[in-house]
Formats: structure tokens, sequence, C-alpha cells
């Protein structure tokens, strides 16, 4: 299958205060083909937001893509001029984010912001975008879209401000669709509705997902393929049935064992600190070339202290991990 | 230096912090102050015109009020700065007369400061009625444009230094209160001064003790501002005539000058520019307070 | 419905409130030193034995405080706020006579201060650490701390004397009058400088703030969401960012109106524009205090008609206000 999009040893680095450039992602691959979905998933810090913004050609003014490429149909979009880049966000890829409030102005009606994607893209104005606005929101299951199109944001609930959120993204007819985190901010319930929104519209649309997420409990149904992000480098890929199954590193492991528990109703202490796995991602800066999750893994041998941390290697068809005790780990 | 250290020590001693000044709020705030390139700029520069006016009037024994020469004589001749419309020494009016506007800029800001503390601090920690009558009350000096209102008091009660410092302090307060009200209104809702009250601590030493000590960063930066904003008052009084003739200040130069200026330009430029650096060195320094204090704005910058 | 209730309580606000400058004149009267009738005829030594004993009657100053008051109240609700004995003429006529000028003068100035403040403050943001940012923000600090009637001096001086290109003094030549668009030109080229002079203390604040708010707007949610929208940077700016930026410069633009009329005075007193300020500055030469009084009256209606436009511009720009929402 020829795939939608196509990351290619990408790095991002952080340009410090004194100028020195500190890597926040490091050699990232990976693919994502046409209708299917691929989640990102790690904890905060672990640079799954700043890779979407690579993307999307929106990394903040002090971060750098260092090298590597981003192929979007196969063209390089990194070496796209700014104005046909622009011309890509929003109609070929689309991003939602997490906080649904804040995302959206709060001084323009819900309306006025949809149609906006369809005057700037599709040279839609007037009766015919409000009418594609109104079935936008109709698609997006928004009740009495006639009363919420000329409604403000600070009118509507979370998960309605959400699947407005959705309803901007899709007005483009992305091929590829970001969404990151879109579920954080909102009660479990409607968590599971925006979910199978999306499952939905995948289904209708044919658009690729791009998943973000640190909830990996959450993404085995929606998600075709799984990506392991840890202190911005992937420690272990692959389908998603065989990740949920069978995780084979042991931050995989840990963060499983955390959904388990949180289905057992038992939250952990903290969100930084997830129960089955001390300490916390290691900040920018203090990230060497061994294993970054050396600090973290109860079962570090020496071998993971003495090498730097091993490339991804296959172990199955269709599944790859970054660990030096892969063997033992999954014995 | 040591000096120019003086204005942060006292404010150390002002909100009661412990004397390890290395790792107190108020030393952090003063090693980020000297950080900001503009405060350290403002406060050289104010320091100057200090020290100008205490030391000025020893080296330069001119009388500002005398008729040293013939009216209009222009710079460069035995008056340094020329004379003014009477022959009166216009580098000898400067030296004097910043005393007069910097004493009346300071005094003035601490009435404002005053008022503005008692009201926003009564309002901002009883609410209710109390709150309600004192909004109001600010409210009210809100709709009278200060400047206005103080030549309206200057004019009726007559132009002495002391009235005018008056009526500039009690014509400028309103947004003293509001500040400290909104202070205290926040402060008043967080935890540590929760458990005050809930330990038994009297009103007075909440007010007194545990919330106006956190208002006051934001209180001093006020303070500083309101400084330059009661030069400006003075001047603008004096230039419409209602400045204490029996005083030099820059702003009665300005005033008594100005429509002399086509014939003597060197009257009025240099009193307004004494008035323009004054006030300049004094919003830098607030500048710089305020960086130093808000860590928000400072993120900014 | 909301609005209708919200509209009434202004009113009664705004009628408590200038009941209450009135009753703070007529205590101003009481409290000055001397005799209120010296006062009230105004201390030019030019009010006769007649006049005197006919402004007794007239304010009933025999009578006691509170029905002094009263009368005064009564006075004034029936349009009579004194007569001035320096201009000969009643107080209330001579102040509607200089109030256009007046409103010329601190329209045009709050306009452009307000259009370029913010155009400054828009620009300067895109480059907080650029060299235009750092022109704006010396020019700003500047402006700030340059006394107005010491700009309008200075404008004097260089436009009057240096550089005789644009009139001075009034609001239009008075040797050969113009009539109909020239008359117009004429008077827009007399408001210049007037206007100039007090617009950079405020197109300094202006910019100032617009430039934080616009920094903070362009670091918002949303401004990253238009962005992901693929919008043209010029909407992102000009439409998403923009009116966020507005709001705050809207607020503190109302709160300041006083200070723009205090600044109009000193202003039209450097450029002996025909306005109120000028007619400050004449009674308190002429200690006029029945025109004094009445000026101070009409600055606070005029502040709180700026409060009450305010509010409504704010309104238009803010839908959580607008819906009662905040």
């Amino acid at each position: 299958m020829v795939a939608l999009l196509e990351v290619d040893q990408l790095n991002v680095s952080m340009r410090s205060e004194a100028g020195r450039l500190v890597p926040v992602i490091e050699n990232l691959s990976f693919a994502v083909a046409p209708a299917q979905t691929l989640a990102l998933v790690g904890e905060s810090g672990c640079g799954k937001s700043m890779t979407a913004l690579a993307l999307m050609g929106l990394l903040p003014e002090d971060f750098v893509i260092t090298s590597g490429r981003i192929l979007l149909e196969g063209r390089d979009i990194l070496s796209l001029p700014a104005r046909d880049m622009r011309a890509l966000r929003g109609s070929a890829m689309s991003m939602i984010f997490q906080e649904p409030m804040t995302a959206l102005n709060p001084l323009f009606t819900v309306g006025d912001q949809i149609g906006e994607v369809l005057r700037w893209h599709r040279g839609l104005g007037g009766a015919a975008a409000r009418e594609q606005v109104l079935a936008l929101l109709r698609a997006v299951q928004i009740p009495a879209p006639e009363r919420r199109i000329d409604a403000y944001p600070h009118q509507l609930s979370g998960g309605m401000r959400q699947r407005v959120m959705i309803a901007m993204a899709l007005a483009g007819k992305p091929k590829l669709l970001i969404a990151d985190e879109p579920t954080t901010a909102l009660d479990v319930t409607v968590q599971a509705q925006i979910f199978d929104l999306l499952a939905q519209l995948q289904r209708e649309t044919g658009t690729a997902i791009l998943l973000i997420t640190h909830d990996l409990g959450a993404v085995g149904e929606l998600a075709n393929e799984i990506l392991v992000l840890y202190a911005g480098r992937c420690i272990e890929a692959g389908a998603s049935a065989g990740i949920v199954a069978q995780p084979r590193h042991p931050y995989t492991r840990g963060l499983l064992r955390c959904v388990a528990h949180l289905q057992l109703g038992q939250a952990p202490k903290s969100w930084t600190d997830l129960g089955e796995i001390p300490g916390m991602v290691p900040p920018l800066g203090a990230r060497g070339a061994e294993c970054a999750f050396l600090a973290r893994c109860a079962k570090a041998a020496d071998v993971c202290r003495s090498n730097p941390q091993p490339i991804l290697e296959p172990i199955a068809a269709g599944h790859a991990v970054s660990c030096w005790c892969k063997a033992a780990v999954a014995a | 230096m040591t000096t120019l250290e003086a204005p942060t020590l006292t404010i150390v001693s002002a909100i009661d912090m412990p004397a390890r000044r290395a790792t107190s709020p108020a030393g952090i705030a003063m090693r980020q102050f000297l950080k900001s390139p503009s405060g350290v700029v403002g406060l050289c520069l104010l320091a100057l015109i200090i020290v100008g006016t205490l030391v000025g009037p020893h080296l330069y024994r001119v009388d500002p009020l005398d008729l040293v020469g013939a009216p209009f004589m222009p710079p460069d001749s035995d008056a340094w700065l020329g004379t003014d419309y009477l022959g009166r020494d216009v580098l000898a009016g400067l030296i004097y007369g910043g005393r007069a506007t910097l004493a009346v800029g300071a005094v003035a800001a601490l009435i404002t400061i005053a008022i503005g503390l008692l009201i926003g601090s009564l309002s901002g920690f009883f609410g209710g009625v109390v709150d309600v009558v004192l909004v109001k009350i600010t409210e009210f000096f809100q709709i009278l444009p200060p400047l206005l209102f103080a030549m309206v008091l200057v004019t009726l009660f007559g132009s002495k230094l002391s009235t005018i410092t008056v009526a500039i302090g009690a014509v400028s307060w309103t947004s003293a209160a509001r500040l400290t009200r909104a202070e205290f209104m926040r402060l008043r809702d967080l935890d540590f001064v929760k458990a005050s009250r809930a330990a038994g601590a009297s009103d007075r030493h909440l007010m007194l003790r545990v919330l106006l000590p956190n208002a006051l960063p934001a209180v001093i930066v006020s303070a500083t501002l309101a400084i330059g904003v009661a030069i400006l008052f003075e001047g603008g009084l004096s230039f419409l005539g209602l400045g204490d003739p029996n005083v030099m200040s820059w702003g009665l130069m300005l005033g008594q000058n100005r429509n002399y200026i086509l014939d003597a330009w060197w009257a009025v430029i240099f009193p307004g520019m004494a008035i323009f650096l004054a006030v300049l060195a004094i919003s830098l320094v607030g500048d710089g307070l305020n960086d130093a204090i808000n860590p928000r704005l400072r993120r900014r910058s | 419905m909301a609005l209708a209730i919200h509209l009434t309580r202004q009113i009664a606000n705004a009628a408590a409130l200038l009941l209450a400058v009135l009753v703070l004149n007529f205590c101003l009267i009481h409290l000055a030193p001397g005799d209120p009738v010296q006062v009230i005829a105004g201390e030019m030594g030019g009010a006769s034995a007649d006049v005197i004993a006919a402004l007794r009657t007239k304010y009933g100053l025999d009578h006691s405080l509170m029905e002094q008051l009263a009368i005064y109240l009564r006075n004034v609700v029936t349009g009579d706020f004194g007569y001035s004995y320096y201009f000969n003429e009643p107080v209330l006529g001579l102040v509607l006579q200089r109030l256009p000028a007046t409103l010329y003068l601190t329209s045009c100035a709050l306009v452009s201060a307000l259009v370029v403040g913010t155009f400054l403050g828009v620009v300067s943001a895109r480059r907080p650490n650029g060299l235009f940012s750092h022109t704006v923000t010396v020019f700003s600090l500047a402006g700030y701390a340059a006394p107005i009637f010491w700009t309008g001096l200075m404008l004097l001086l260089l436009f009057g004397s240096v550089w005789p290109i644009l009139p001075v003094v009034g609001m239009s030549d008075v040797v050969h009058r113009k009539q109909g668009l020239n008359y117009v030109l004429d008077v827009a080229q007399h408001l210049l400088l007037p206007s100039l002079t007090l617009a950079l203390v405020f197109i300094a604040q202006y910019s100032r703030l617009a430039r934080v708010n616009m920094i903070d707007a362009l670091s918002a949610d949303y401004v990253r969401t238009a962005r992901a929208k693929g919008l043209p940077e010029w909407v992102v700016i000009g439409k998403h960012a923009l009116r966020n930026t507005l709001i705050p410069t809207v607020t503190v633009a109302g709160h300041q109106f006083g200070n723009l009329f205090a600044g109009a005075v000193l202003v039209e007193t450097v450029f002996s524009w025909p306005g109120m300020g000028r007619l400050v500055f004449d009674s308190i030469l002429r200690r006029d205090y029945p025109t004094l009084m009445a000026v101070l009256f009409f600055s606070a209606l005029m502040v709180m008609a700026a409060n009450f436009l305010t509010d409504i511009v704010y309104r238009l720009i803010d839908p959580r206000i607008r819906m009662g929402q905040r």
C-alpha cells in the first residue's frame, strides 16, 4: 500500500537560550496509509505534540527541524515555500487540539470559524458556505445545528466544542487528520463518543488519522498501528493488536498496566507518576545516548548502561522494538 | 552603587521579610531588577537628578528668584543657560526648582497611595456593603477628570505649594484604590489566608500582616508611577498659572515663560526637558520594578 | 430584556453620579475661603452692591445650607448654571458654545491615537526583539514622559517659527475667512497640530498596550488553530488576534477619557483652540468660579458618556459580555 504520509528520520531540536541545539525528537520514522489510523503514544513531554506541529509546519519559533523528510503523498513538504505549506494546512491535512475551550476564538461564532476554512480553501461564501457548515455540524452529530451555527464557543459544552473543532478540521476535506489528545479535556463518557465519532467519520470520508494520546487503553480499538514514543525516540512500533497483546518494551508494558489499573478503578497517584513506572520523563537536554528509559526501568541490565540505545529491531511481522532486553522481557 | 540600592532595601524592611536577603522575595526581586537594563538606566538617571538638586545649590550659588541680569539673555552669556523674562537665572531655576518639583511629586504620590491603600484594602477585605459604598465613591472620583479637578481645587483654595500637593494627591488615588482592592480580593481567597483566618487571626492582623505585605509589590510599582504622574500634574497646574509664585519649580518656569517662547526658547525648553527626564527616569524604574516583581510580564519582555 | 435592565441601571447610576457632582460643586463653593457670594460673583471686584444683593436673594444665601442646596439644584435642573460676570453671559450658553471645538479635538486625537497606537503595537509584536519593536518601546516611554504642554510648545516653536508651514493659533483663519469646503479644510489644518500633540501621549500608551496584548494573543491557542486552518497570515493577525487585542485597549481608552479631556485643556491653552479647555484657562485666570464649576460638571458628563460608549463598543467586540456571561 502506498503511504499517504511518510516521516523519514525526522530530527527536531530546541534552540536553548545559549544558542545550543537540544534534541527533542530523534530519528523518528513512520508512515500512515490512507484511511488508516496510527496512534502516537507516550507520556507528556515525549515529543508527541511537537511531532504533530512539525508535520503541520507550525513549530514554535525556537524549535527547528534539523534533518529528515516529511512526505505527504510523495511530496516533500519541508521544502515547500510558506505559501504552498499554508495551502496544505486545513485542506490536505488538518489538526484538532487538546483544549477545545481555548482552541476556538471566543469572539467569533462557530459558523464563522468553520466557514473560514470553506472560504479560504474551497472558495465558498454566503448561502453555499452556510449550507455546507450546517452539513458539517450535522456530520459531527451536533443537535439543532441551525441554532448552534450562530452560537459562540462559550455557549457550548466541552464535548460540543470538540465536535465543532472536528467539523472545522473536516471542512477542508483533509486526507490526513491529526488529532492531538482530542479527548483529554473531556469527561469520560464524552471521550468515548468522540472516539466513536472519529471512527465513523473515518469510515465515511476515508481520511487517515494520526492520533496522539497518552492513553494506550483508548487507542486499541481505533488505531490500526501504534507507535510508542519515549523522550523523543520511538521505542516500540507495530500493529495495534500485537502491541496491546504482547508489549515488548518495559515502558509499553508499564503504560498498559496503568490502563489496566485505571480500568479497575485504581487511579494512579498522579499523572507524572504512572504508578507502575516510577520517575518522570527525562527533561530536554538531560538525555544521553543510552536508553532514555534506563533510569526508570526495572529490567535495566549492564548491557543497557554500557551501550547506546539500540536501533528499532523487528521481532515479529509488523512489530519492532528498541530494547536490549527484549528477549528477557518477552519471556 | 550603594546609594542606588537604598530604595530597594527599604522595600525589604517594609514588607517585613527575613534578613536573609539573598533568598527573600525582595532580594530576588532586587537582583532581577538590576538585571533589567531599563530599570538600571532609570535608577542612574534618577539618582543623577536627585544628587543634582541636592548638591547643585552648593556649587552654583545663585538665588533662582534673584534678577541677575537683563531679561532674555541667551545661554552662554553670564548665566550659563540664559535668563528668563524677568532676568532670573535659568540654571539656578532648574537646580532649585527640581527640589520643589520632586518633593511635590513624592509627597503627592504618598498621599495618593495612602488614600488608595486605605480605600482599596477596606473595600477588598470586607466586601459586602463596605465594598459597595467605597466602590461608588471611587467611581465618583473616576468620572471627574483628575487634572481638571485639581485645577478647580487649587483655584478655589489658593496656589500654595502645600495646597497643590494635597490637591494632586486627593484627585489621583482611584487607580491605586482599584489595584489594591483587586489584589486584596485575589489574596483573600488564597489558601494561606484562609488558613490564617481559620487559625483565629484578627482582621487587623490579616490586613496588615498577611494581605498587605503580599499586595505591596504591585502597590510599589503603582506608587513609583504615581510620582511621575504627580510631577506632570504639577507642571500642568503651573503651566495654567496655578503654580506657587513664591517657590521656584520646573512647572512654574514653564508656565511663566511660555508666552515668551519666541523670545527666549531656553527658558521653556530646559525646564520641560528636566520634567521629561525626571518622569522618564521614574517610569523606567517603575518598568524595571514591574519586570522584577511580576514574573508574567518578565517572561514577555 | 437583560439589556433593558442593564440600561435602566446604567442611567440611574449616571443620574446619581451627576447629582453627586453637583453636590460636590455646591460644597466646594461653601468650603472655599471667603464669602460664597464673592465666589459666585467671581473675585474680580467688578460686582456692584446691587448685584451682590441680587445674588444673595437668588441663591438664598440667608437660608440654611440644605435650602441653599435645594435652590442650587433647582437652578441647575432648569438649565441655570449661573452667570459669568467676566464673559457677561450665562454659563450654560458659554459652555455649550465651546463644547463642539473640544469634541472635534478630543475625538480626532482619540481616533488617531487608537489607530496609530494599535498599528504600532501590532507591528512591533510581530518581532518583539526587532529594531522596530525597540524603537516603538523607546518612543512610547518618551511619549509618556514628555509633558503634553511642553510637546505642544515644541511643536509650536517648530511650526510657528523655525518652519512655518502649519497654522499654530486658533481654529480657523480669522483674517481670510473661508467658505464651504475651504473652511472645513482650513479647520482641519488648524486641528492638525493640537490633535497631534494630544494624540502623542495616548499613541505612546496604546502602542505599548497593543504590543503586550498582541504578543499574548499570538501565543494563544486560537491563533494556532487559525494557522492550522491554513488562513493567510493577515487574516490570522488582522481578524483573530487583533480583535482579542482590542478589548484591553478599548477598556483603557474608555477609562482615560478624563485624562484626554484634561490633556485637551492644556493643548487648547497652548494653541489657543477655542474649546472648553481654553475656557477653563480663562476662568482660572479671572477666578470665574461659576464657569469653572460648570465645566467640571460637563466634563464629568462627558466622561460618563464616554464610559457608556465604551460599554457599547465592548459589547460589540466581546459576545461573552454581550450575553452576560462575564
